[in-house]
């Protein structure tokens, strides 16, 4: 591969979303996330190793570094070969880009799993979902020559038209009105892990199962979710500490489905399902399941997103905001990172079905999503679906994992098959206890 | 089991903590040495000087894909500093800033010519920090205009050299001089 003369070297801004994780970004905000693949056999390091060099050259909008300016960071060419390493650390740990060949996602293996992390400034989970699909199959393709062969390959339409563009900069409404509350949220309570250790619980569920028990209450598979989630948090957590204020359910939306866009870069906004518990009366999981319907139906519409993605894009817009060199605005927004994540409880990203085709998806067991817990949330849920196993995942820093045993207790007891994966840390906490 | 039994503790920055336990231990052994023995000659502050620089150096040099731009900066300035409090300590002479600095300079930008004429095509990654030196390098001129300093020769030609050396780049590099502050100052 010939390198590139500096100067010719192309970079790009960072999309409206992507400009505040840099500027926040540390070892405890580490705002990376993590998808994984759980394959039928032992994984090749040299053939996983060879299937990300191809999958880059394909979506090179990936093989960038990142760059400090006066007063924005932005991502310019990367002329170093990525790293792909065994799998050594816990989950959606900060990526240290200068460890890592100035590459902004990280691919790791360990045993049948592939791993890869990706800091949030590059690009979200669904276009993240896109290139890791292309390491798989390109992984997949490289290790069983014989099976895949050329015809089974022409089959795979991948899409690489795809781009760069700040889709929020073309679609936000200049005139739209912020729709945030001004009400702080619960925080979860409890004492931390240790050691800044990670805790990864996945519960693999039966889609048919849940699909069947979702109907039964005439909710989407995301809403009954976030309704049991919400119903664990408060019987573990919210009653046991006294809670006042209110739980708030944060849930990222994809952009893509609102408005048409090839980026390749961060387009999504979110909606938060607000619930006050005593003013609205939430004591059982029916009240609280039909509050979560009616919330999703007041904040999904489009003009709801609209003015959540507005406002977002307004504060990076802002002509006093641009200006202020990159020092100050890291300083101004750590000392007050703590006090803006307030506002939310818990993070619930559902990135929904990670579709594979013909004879690939039958070296792949299943998908993990995984989001970094920060010292605020301490813990974060999200959920992926391949064939018929939708895995949930906690991903938490507290060491009481009361809430994720209830959520498995409640499924269960609904009569929907479920199993549990997890990365051990929190039986290491109850066996020294 | 899809996560691996043990996870590795990351040992370096438990070293480097270390080391600089050691080091403020043994500054504040030569300090209380210095107090006792000799308290009229400063060198314990002098020696601390020089671990506090050495430390800047191994810190900077720890962290990768730093480039020999960003080096020479970081030489220039730390050693002028040390050079600057070395002076006042034994007795502010002032040869630090019309001998010492202006000599550091002129290295510095010889330094950045070379590099410039030799690597041209990583240029690009180095323009930002030429800026800096180039900047450092008014300091002299300023302290000549001030009568700070007595003997102005060295301060003249140090500026001098970074004023040439800046044309030069100017001239060879214009182009990424131009594309570089696009890139770091947009807003």
């Amino acid at each position: 591969m010939r390198k590139k003369k500096e100067s010719k070297l192309d970079w790009r801004r960072l999309d409206n979303s992507a400009k505040i994780f840099p500027i926040s970004t540390g070892k405890k905000y580490s705002t990376v996330f993590r998808l994984s693949a759980v394959l039928k056999e032992k994984v090749e390091p040299k053939v996983l190793e060879e299937a990300v060099k191809q999958a880059l050259e394909k979506y090179q909008f990936f093989k960038v570094r990142m760059k400090q300016g006066l007063f924005w960071y932005y991502l310019e060419d990367n002329n170093k070969l990525p790293k792909v390493e065994e799998e050594q650390d816990y989950p959606c740990q900060y990526i240290d880009s200068r460890r890592n060949n100035n590459y902004l996602f990280k691919v790791t293996y360990f045993e049948n799993k592939v791993n890869i992390d990706i800091f949030h400034s590059l690009t979200d989970g669904n276009s993240g979902a896109t290139f890791f699909k292309e390491i798989i199959y390109t992984y997949l393709e490289l290790r069983y020559k014989e099976v895949l062969s050329d015809d089974q390959r022409r089959v795979r339409k991948i899409d690489y038209d795809y781009d760069a563009e700040d889709s929020y900069m073309k679609n936000y409404d200049k005139k739209a009105k912020s729709n945030a509350s001004g009400k702080k949220a619960y925080v979860l309570k409890g004492n931390k892990i240790p050691l800044g250790a990670i805790s990864a619980i996945h519960e693999i569920i039966d889609l048919e199962g849940l699909k069947k028990e979702s109907k039964k209450h005439g909710a989407t598979i995301t809403q009954y979710l976030t309704a049991v989630l919400l119903n664990c948090i408060y019987q573990e957590n919210y009653i046991k500490n006294k809670g006042k204020k209110p739980i708030k359910i944060c849930i990222p939306v994809n952009l893509k489905k609102y408005f048409p866009s090839k980026t390749m870069s961060n387009f999504f906004s979110y909606i938060t399902i607000e619930a006050q518990m005593k003013k609205d009366g939430l004591d059982t999981f029916e009240k609280m399941l039909d509050f979560v319907k009616r919330d999703f139906s007041k904040r999904l519409t489009e003009e709801e997103i609209i003015k959540t993605m507005s406002a977002n894009v307004k504060i990076g817009n802002n002509p006093f905001i641009r200006p202020i060199p990159l020092l100050i605005k890291k300083a101004i927004v750590r000392l007050s990172y703590i006090e803006i994540r307030k506002y939310t409880t818990t993070t619930f990203s559902n990135i929904g079905r990670i579709g594979m085709i013909g004879k690939y998806k039958d070296y792949i067991d299943y998908f993990l999503m995984l989001i970094a817990p920060e010292p605020v949330e301490k813990i974060k849920c999200s959920s992926c679906t391949f064939e018929n196993k939708v895995v949930f995942t906690f991903t938490s820093i507290l060491q009481d994992n009361r809430i994720e045993k209830r959520f498995y207790e409640f499924l269960k007891d609904k009569g929907i098959k479920i199993q549990i994966e997890s990365n051990g840390v929190l039986d290491d906490i109850s066996r020294e206890n | 089991m899809i996560y691996p039994e043990k996870i590795k503790a990351k040992k370096s920055n438990k070293i480097i903590k270390i080391l600089m336990c050691v080091s403020i231990g043994i500054a504040i052994i030569l300090l209380l040495i210095n107090k006792l023995t000799t308290p009229t000659i400063p060198w314990a502050a002098l020696a601390n000087a020089g671990i506090l620089y050495s430390w800047v150096v191994v810190v900077y040099c720890v962290r990768k894909n730093i480039n020999l731009a960003g080096h020479v900066l970081l030489q220039l300035i730390a050693l002028s500093i040390l050079m600057i409090y070395i002076d006042y300590k034994i007795g502010s002479r002032g040869w630090s800033i019309s001998i010492a600095v202006p000599i550091m300079i002129m290295i510095a930008n010889l330094t950045m010519l070379v590099l410039t004429i030799v690597s041209y095509k990583k240029y690009m990654k180095y323009v930002i920090y030429q800026l800096m030196i180039v900047l450092f390098s008014i300091l002299p001129l300023i302290f000549v205009t001030k009568h700070i300093v007595q003997n102005q020769t060295l301060s003249v030609i140090a500026s001098g050299i970074s004023a040439f050396n800046f044309v030069i780049c100017l001239i060879l590099c214009a182009k990424d001089i131009k594309e570089e502050m696009v890139r770091k100052f947009h807003f």
